[in-house]
């Protein structure tokens, strides 16, 4: 099992510590881990071109670091997305990320419950967390709401979203919902 | 009524957010007196100084954006967070928003939705509604019926606001339909945007033997 930290932090951020003391715990217990410093990388918000669909199927137009995103989280069993709540989501700089792994998906509609959602492109796709660091602003319904998005995102790039947790939970907890997935 | 417009969408001007504003401001326009003036967020970015100053002085400000993995795109989010320092600077603004996603179906930017007015809340602002709707894609391929309806209905919605300074819940609603495909939509629907959009464009791509591929495996 391989566990992926997006961390969209800032250098001082409370997720950097609870990050580290995470991949001890889970490389303790025998879990690869890895972790991308987002402000360490480099990549262009999507253009929406949709090149990535119907010109070169599964990889994006743009040279950047934005192959990389798709190549690690596809080859994770598990993504933790890790950002500060600003103006009550996480970072743009988190979003733009996400933005770019839409390669990693089909164009092709499909049925899902009911639902029209894309088809899968790869036979497999990683779990979804989030650990969300709260600004003075944060409330509950801000949580609540981000939540429901984030089950939705997670639908539609073909995973699940297996947890929310702030930077003030516990590293165990977090690590337990990890290895019982 | 002065209306300000920040089209959200990063395909700029050429994209289907630009068309579906063209049609609302047309209807908006038929109102005597009412005016309009349009800016694109794809071009303002990364300080968004010019928006900044649109959001200080506007009247009514409308933010329009494609659904991007199931909310705002990130260079639309870039903008938000430009905005924290500007947060109950205007308690007189009115903001509104247009959120168009690419499904058949709206239901899709119902959870966004809550967000914008979330973000209207936070910024101190009075929050006028979000227009929404599903189907935007691929409007170029559709059948002309298809989207003259969409076009028919984003007329209808800035004509019945320039009228009114109101979003009708009644307008919005008809707007957003289907909010959800039935089950016989669902067959009827789905091959026609995978044959018609996708493998037309993958098709005039030549792209058509790669469409499967999978390039990170």
């Amino acid at each position: 099992m391989k566990v992926l930290i997006l961390n969209s932090g800032g250098s001082d951020s409370a997720i950097n510590p609870i990050v580290r003391d995470l991949r001890d715990k889970l490389s303790g217990d025998g879990i690869e881990t890895g972790e991308l410093i987002l402000r360490d990388m480099n990549y262009s918000p999507c253009r929406g071109c949709f090149n990535c669909w119907v010109k070169t199927p599964g990889r994006c137009v743009f040279k950047d670091d934005g192959d990389v995103l798709c190549r690690e989280v596809l080859h994770s069993d598990y993504v933790i997305i890790a950002s500060p709540v600003i103006m009550g989501y996480p970072s743009a700089m988190a979003k733009n990320a996400l933005d770019r792994i839409i390669p990693l998906i089909h164009p092709y509609l499909e049925d899902i419950d009911g639902e029209v959602h894309h088809m899968k492109r790869y036979e497999k796709y990683p779990v979804m967390g989030l650990l969300l660091e709260k600004s003075g602003d944060t409330d509950d319904e801000d949580i609540t709401i981000i939540t429901d998005i984030f089950q939705r995102a997670a639908l539609n790039l073909q995973s699940r979203l297996g947890f929310v947790k702030l930077t003030t939970s516990s590293v165990e907890e977090m690590a337990n919902e990890i290895i019982n997935n | 009524m002065k209306l300000s417009i920040i089209n959200g969408s990063p395909r700029g001007a050429s994209g289907n957010t630009e068309k579906l504003l063209e049609h609302f401001i047309n209807g908006f326009s038929e109102t005597a007196g009412n005016s309009t003036e349009k800016f694109y967020l794809i071009k303002e970015r990364p300080d968004f100084e010019k928006l900044k100053g649109v959001f200080l002085d506007a009247e009514i400000l409308m933010i329009a954006f494609p659904l991007y993995v199931d909310a705002m795109p990130g260079s639309v989010k870039e903008f938000f967070e430009s905005l924290e320092p500007l947060k109950n600077k205007r308690p007189d603004l009115r903001l509104m928003f247009v959120i168009q996603n690419g499904f058949p179906e709206t239901y899709h930017n119902r959870f966004v939705e809550r967000y914008c007015e979330k973000l209207a809340k936070r910024l101190g602002c009075i929050y006028e509604g979000s227009i929404c709707k599903g189907g935007c894609e691929g409007l170029t391929v559709q059948p002309p019926q298809l989207v003259e309806k969409v076009f028919s209905g984003f007329h209808n919605v800035g004509k019945s606001f320039g009228e009114t300074g109101k979003l009708s819940p009644e307008v919005l609603s008809k707007l957003a339909r289907p909010e959800h495909l039935t089950p016989e939509n669902m067959k009827l629907v789905i091959p026609m945007v995978n044959n018609f959009l996708w493998d037309g464009l993958l098709n005039k791509n030549g792209a058509m033997d790669k469409k499967f591929d999978k390039p990170f495996e």
